[in-house]
């Protein structure tokens, strides 16, 4: 095995001028990437990055943003992937927690990181694009301009020590008790996926891959670096064409998109919106799919329009990337309830435990544990490391059928999915609590909506306030969609707020358990998805 | 009309998303800001334009320029009501 970098590094010097990245409006070939890495690797060489150093990347998805991966890679750093769509509040707690020391920025949001004070402990930027408007970093703060970045010499930098076993990115999710947490992810960890989801398929260079998901999303690293290791080339499908049907199916036409990796909701946008049923995507040849899901009904209709691709149900938390995986042999009965996550992947073993972690008889409900190659080093918490347990617990529940194939059954803890997005209910909460008019805060997701039931110390306090708050600490995908003000929340007996039934209540609409802060007209339930 | 379309679309965003809360929100309510509009709400929003209005945007029209406030998604809607005269 080579590190992700090189396994690139090799296919560039093979095949330079095939199209490496298209998207963004700017087609790279795989000698351009190659290239504009390296510059970018020289630009943190410069700048003092060492080897085991964090770099963040915070831009739109595109072929820059890539190269900034490879840059990093090269000097030995660790590539970070930021969410454009997080307030700076958030992205100070993440570059505060794992002490980021450059971040390849788009401009745009450099502006609004300076004018809200973010900053510390950055020492450098790099802009990612040309920027007119004047730029003034505090003192000790240094921004190097794209038209001088393009500067730096092409010609690789010697290689660093990196071990296959070294940390190579981390990818920052929901953490439980407020704060995000980094997942620390090594090459050998990234490849035993990267590798075994391009095998499965037998990736080439013939093949154009969609790149639909965030790069802050594990979903990412199939489609940059399975793509980049077997010469593939990678279309963007960008921010604002995700959310639209039918754009997102036009592109598959217009650039013949073969290989496709989303959540189901990406898919389900499609037939819904876009078209899909009837113009169909003849040039899909296989569609993974993860991160929630897949209503059968949907997966059955989306099936049937794709006579000619392979589906995969591909399944794991971001601690184990993919860990197991199960491809679709036909398409599922129409009184089929469920369709099974598969069974271990990636040169992974899956257990299933019980509390006292022993194994369960199979039909049995445990929970899932994984060994093996893609389970990550550990977290960076709190500015600490924590290794990973081993077995990894995955804390979502599971059963083995006699045919070997696993089940899900669901989490065991307060972890929910939001349209894919992988949200801790701790976090809302914790973020939601720290409103100084806030009593009690409970979160929980249902039919795709985050809701909060809120006590207010204070009658004054309205949902906007609540939004606004929400707003300014949590990523998009985080804000609560429906909020509630309620004078108290049911208890238990033994005095500890009932999280079942306050839950029943809100989709009952029973307002005896949560009688309304206010005697607001009654709003209808309606959905926003 | 002009009032029709801000009032009905003030309505639908109060109703759906603030719990028919309207305290603090008005006209100029900054609707990214405040979290309000995230991407799904944007389509679902999207979508009661086309149902009520019979006005179809196009994905070159929703930005968040366009999409900042009530005041400016019905200036939007208007002119594209105005063009189909």
């Amino acid at each position: 095995m080579t590190r992700l970098d090189e396994a690139f590094s090799e296919r560039a010097k093979a095949q330079p001028d095939r199209l490496a990245v298209d998207g963004a409006g700017e087609l790279l070939t795989y000698g351009q990437l190659d290239a504009l890495g390296h510059r970018f690797a020289r630009a943190l060489r410069a700048a003092g990055i060492a080897p085991g150093d964090r770099v963040g990347i915070h831009l739109p998805r595109s072929g820059r943003g890539i190269a900034a991966m490879l840059g990093a890679l090269r000097v030995g750093a660790v590539y970070v992937p930021l969410d454009p769509g997080s307030p700076p509040a958030r992205m100070e707690l993440i570059a505060k927690d794992c002490g980021l020391r450059a971040v390849f920025i788009a401009p745009q949001l450099l502006q609004t990181w300076l004018a809200a004070g973010v900053y510390a402990p950055v020492e450098h930027f790099f802009l990612m694009a040309p920027e007119q408007a004047p730029l003034s970093p505090p003192p000790g703060v240094s921004v190097r301009r794209w038209e001088d970045l393009l500067g730096e010499s092409s010609e690789p930098l010697p290689p660093p020590a990196t071990q296959l076993r070294d940390l190579a990115y981390m990818l920052y999710t929901s953490g439980s008790t407020g704060v995000p947490k980094g997942v620390m992810l090594s090459h050998e960890n990234a490849l035993a996926f990267v590798e075994w989801a391009a095998d499965a398929i037998s990736l080439s260079s013939s093949d154009r891959v969609a790149s639909v998901a965030p790069f802050h999303f594990d979903l990412s690293v199939f489609d940059i670096w399975s793509s980049l290791s077997r010469g593939a080339s990678i279309t963007i499908v960008d921010e604002v064409t995700v959310l639209n049907g039918k754009r997102m199916l036009d592109l598959i036409h217009e650039k013949s998109i073969n290989v496709w990796y989303s959540v189901p909701s990406a898919l389900i946008l499609m037939l819904e919106t876009g078209g899909l049923a009837d113009r169909g995507a003849p040039s899909l040849r296989v569609v993974y799919f993860a991160g929630e899901v897949f209503p059968i009904k949907h997966l059955r209709r989306t099936m049937q329009v794709l006579p000619r691709a392979k589906f995969w149900n591909l399944f794991g938390p971001t601690e184990t990337n993919v860990c197991t995986a199960y491809e679709l042999s036909s398409i599922p009965g129409e009184d089929d309830k469920a369709i099974p996550i598969g069974h271990a992947s990636c040169g992974d073993e899956a257990l299933v435990l019980d509390e006292q972690g022993k194994a369960v008889a199979d039909g049995e409900v445990g929970e899932l544990f994984i060994e093996g190659p893609t389970v990550m080093l550990g977290y960076w918490d709190s500015g600490r490391r924590t290794p990973a347990k081993h077995p990894y617990p995955t804390g979502d529940m599971v059963s083995r059928r006699p045919d070997g194939e696993l089940m899900y059954h669901g989490r065991r803890d307060h972890m929910v999915k939001i349209h894919g997005y992988r949200v801790e209910l701790g976090e809302v909460e914790a973020a939601l609590n720290a409103h100084e008019q806030v009593q009690e805060a409970i979160a929980f997701a249902h039919d795709q909506r985050l809701v909060v039931v809120i006590v207010p110390r204070d009658a004054a306090l309205s949902v906007l306030d609540v939004k606004r708050h929400a707003a300014a600490r949590l990523p998009r995908y985080m804000i609560p969609s429906d909020i509630r003000l309620v004078q108290q929340l049911p208890r238990t007996s033994s005095g500890k707020t009932d999280r079942v039934r306050t839950k029943a209540a809100v989709i009952e609409g029973n307002t005896a358990d949560l009688p309304p802060v206010r005697a607001a007209a009654p709003a209808p339930a309606q959905k926003d998805s | 009309m002009a009032s029709n379309v801000k009032t009905s679309i003030h309505q639908q965003i109060v109703t759906t998303w603030l719990n028919g809360d309207d305290r603090g929100f008005d006209d100029d309510t900054d609707l990214q800001g405040t979290g309000i509009l995230d991407s799904f709400s944007t389509l679902s929003l999207v979508a009661f334009i086309d149902e009520t209005f019979k006005v179809q945007l196009d994905p070159v029209d929703i930005n968040a320029e366009t999409f900042k406030s009530v005041s400016t998604i019905s200036e939007l809607v208007e002119t594209k009501l105005g063009a189909t005269k």
